[in-house]
């Protein structure tokens, strides 16, 4: 299990104003966030310095590192996408390795009207997803509830200087006073991230988009909701093939949603889908055109010991993850996580208890709909330890092969800089030590739903509320 | 609205967390009917508030009517079962809803139940009343799936039809929920503290 330190924190300002500007126009805010442990306020950031800066931070809805883990991705609840690039490591400033700092901000999505239906589409963004690199622009998806839009994030360093028939400011000259001949020539510029959107993929889906997946042939995506499931290639955005509708015919005889929705990481016809009544259903888009026959169903008998009014609300899966190997897949349900092997549809063969001691706890949890929390959950690059977020701030590591698990909490108190966290216990009953918090003592508000684990390295992002923590292994 | 908190011998809870609601998660001596109907009125409650939302989530409300249905299933089977004898106190549903009303949902009783005659005895003419039907059940869910056709617009008028709530149960029997349903008395050693649950129902 890796010894995780606090890398850095995102803190939260109030959001200053539509637009928001690049990471070059904000250098020149400084930060009051300690850069090393025991440094003074004096000390502190005496220049602008990017690790620090503060960024505008609603709620974040969702986390997701690239390919190669260079860049990381958040998208918030006021519909921003802030991505942030790890720093090249210097010898001059060691302890700053591999930091990330500010790329890019941008308003991917803004708050539309339905007209027809009188409703407010929200702007929060569902879900980010990374394209591979094929060039030298980067490419994403991100999503609200009703539209999914590809962003290229490109890099512009040079600019054309020297044009002919214009001047500087873009003004066209006078052909008549023009003499020579003069090709325009690039020349270097400050550097400026740009975002643009280059897709939108809008009008497809009735329900509430809760999952978007990049197929491994890089040409279509498919993006899920409540009930269906349609399939994209990405240049068509006015096109898009409806591969599973579970709606009813009557719908008041719905009994069951799709909860999330993702492809095999390696075969391009097989993705899978998971329920609120804690099922998976693995499917085949070589067998028909609608992927109404499941190829495999995974569910686990219910255990009678544990029956009670709230059995089929736990059991909904609010996550389901294939492992980067494509031989597992992840569940997350209300007090689990479970690895399933493709081949055993009948039970998983991993089981681990997130936070078994808020079984006891279910009607309250019930009462103030804390009990339809969806929680995420990540595999690391290796496949060997996989995490999720609870309550009060904490988050769980389990270790697949030591089968030895780990509770963190993720807050400014416990996570100065370079500070190694320390894990924490929560206390069932009986005495509670020192440093054991009781469960009643729960703070229920500070959940963490979204976390994500750097492809190849022990880095993790968690994001607490409206806080972005990034923390590192311990190096030594 | 489901009443003030139990007081508590152990830590305190979060203000969130309703008395009543910690009252099932921590006490095990609460009867087993009585669980069911608290979860039964949360269940309510909560249909009822989604549907003045514009746009109720349909993943909630689908778990939600999905434990409703399961519940009503459960009671359906267990008053099915209820042997038809005049026993006091052995009818299992009898002594669960003994002059408990469901508080924060105004459920209108079937016109005739109000002054039935509610002995023990009636018990016998149980089946005769306005009991279950089956073939209906369907009905018992139609207000509270209302909440579903809202999520798209539909020729159907049933979609736009807004059903009251009481029109989930006009076809059970509500004969038991009746207060003056005289008992017998439970317990005694249950008899305080449900006592003491019923006060914070009823609201006195």
């Amino acid at each position: 299990m890796p010894v995780f330190l606090a890398l850095q924190s995102r803190r939260v300002i109030p959001f200053w104003g539509r637009g928001a500007a690049a990471a070059s126009s904000a250098a020149s805010r400084r930060c009051d966030e300690e850069l090393y442990p025991g440094s003074s306020r004096a000390q502190q950031c005496a220049q602008p310095c990017p690790s620090c800066w503060e960024v505008p931070a609603d709620i974040i809805s969702t986390v997701e590192f690239n390919h190669t883990g260079e860049l990381l991705a958040t998208g918030d609840k006021g519909g921003r996408v802030v991505i942030f690039q790890r720093e090249q490591e210097s010898k001059n400033q060691p302890h700053r390795r591999g930091e990330y700092n500010v790329y890019s901000t941008f308003q991917s999505h803004e708050p539309e009207f339905d007209y027809l239906k009188s409703l407010e589409i929200e702007e929060k963004i569902n879900k980010i997803r990374w394209l591979p690199q094929q060039n030298a622009a980067y490419f994403l998806l991100s999503t609200n509830d009703k539209t999914v839009k590809l962003w290229k994030v490109s890099e512009r360093d040079k600019r054309p200087e020297g044009y002919n028939l214009k001047d500087e400011d873009g003004r066209l000259r006078d052909p008549s006073m023009i003499t020579v001949l003069r090709v325009p020539v690039l020349r270097p510029m400050d550097l400026m991230v740009e975002a643009t959107p280059r897709r939108v993929f809008a009008n497809a889906h009735t329900y509430h988009i809760n999952s978007i997946s990049v197929n491994s042939d890089y040409e279509t995506y498919m993006s899920a909701d409540d009930l269906r499931i349609n399939l994209w290639n990405f240049e068509i955005t006015n096109q898009s093939f409806n591969i599973v509708d579970i709606k009813p015919a009557n719908m008041e005889e719905l009994t069951e949603v799709i909860t999330a929705a993702e492809f095999h990481p390696h075969h391009c016809n097989t993705f899978v889908y998971s329920s609120s009544k804690g099922t998976i259903r693995l499917c085949d888009m070589r067998a028909a055109a609608l992927c109404d026959r499941h190829a495999k169903f995974f569910e686990e008998p219910e255990d009678p010991s544990n029956r009670s009014f709230f059995s089929e609300i736990i059991s909904s899966i609010s996550d389901v993850k294939f492992s980067h190997s494509g031989r597992y897949i992840m569940t997350r349900d209300y007090l689990t996580v479970k690895v399933w092997d493709l081949n055993m549809e009948n039970r998983p063969i991993e089981t681990y208890q997130v936070h078994d001691y808020l079984r006891s706890k279910l009607c309250s949890l019930y009462e103030n709909d804390c009990i339809f929390d969806k929680f995420e959950c990540v595999w690391n690059g290796s496949d060997s330890v996989i995490m999720t977020g609870s309550y009060n701030n904490f988050f769980r590591m389990f270790d697949r092969n030591t089968k030895r698990d780990v509770t963190l909490e993720a807050s400014r108190e416990n996570s100065k800089p370079r500070a190694i966290l320390k894990p924490r216990k929560v206390c069932v009953g009986g005495k509670r030590r020192k440093d054991e918090i009781s469960v009643d003592s729960l703070d229920f508000s500070k959940k963490i739903l979204h976390t994500a684990w750097h492809p190849s390295e022990n880095i993790i992002a968690v994001a607490a509320t409206n806080n972005l923590y990034i923390f590192q292994d311990k190096v030594n | 609205m489901l009443g003030r908190g139990l007081k508590r011998k152990l830590s305190d809870y979060e203000e969130n967390m309703a008395g009543l609601s910690s009252a099932f998660d921590s006490s095990r001596g609460l009867p087993y009917p009585l669980k069911r109907q608290l979860v039964l009125n949360m269940c309510l409650t909560k249909l009822q508030t989604y549907k003045m939302l514009v746009e109720p989530n349909l993943h909630r409300s689908v778990l939600i009517a999905n434990t409703v249905r399961q519940i009503q299933e459960e009671m359906r089977q267990e008053s099915n079962q209820q042997p038809v004898n005049i026993c006091p106190g052995i009818a299992p549903a009898s002594h669960s809803y003994t002059g408990m009303e469901s508080p924060g949902i105004s459920l209108q009783l079937p016109s005739g139940v109000g002054q039935q005659e509610s002995h023990c005895c009636d018990l016998r003419s149980f089946p005769e009343n306005t009991g279950l039907k089956l073939e209906d059940d369907r009905q018992d869910l139609k207000g509270a799936e209302c909440v579903f056709g809202s999520f798209e617009i539909s020729n159907s008028t049933s979609y736009l039809k807004d059903l009251a709530i009481d029109d989930i149960f006009e076809d059970i029997d509500t004969s038991m929920y009746d207060s003056d349903f005289c008992c017998p008395p439970l317990m005694p050693t249950d008899l305080s503290e449900l006592d003491h649950i019923m006060e914070i129902l009823v609201g006195s």
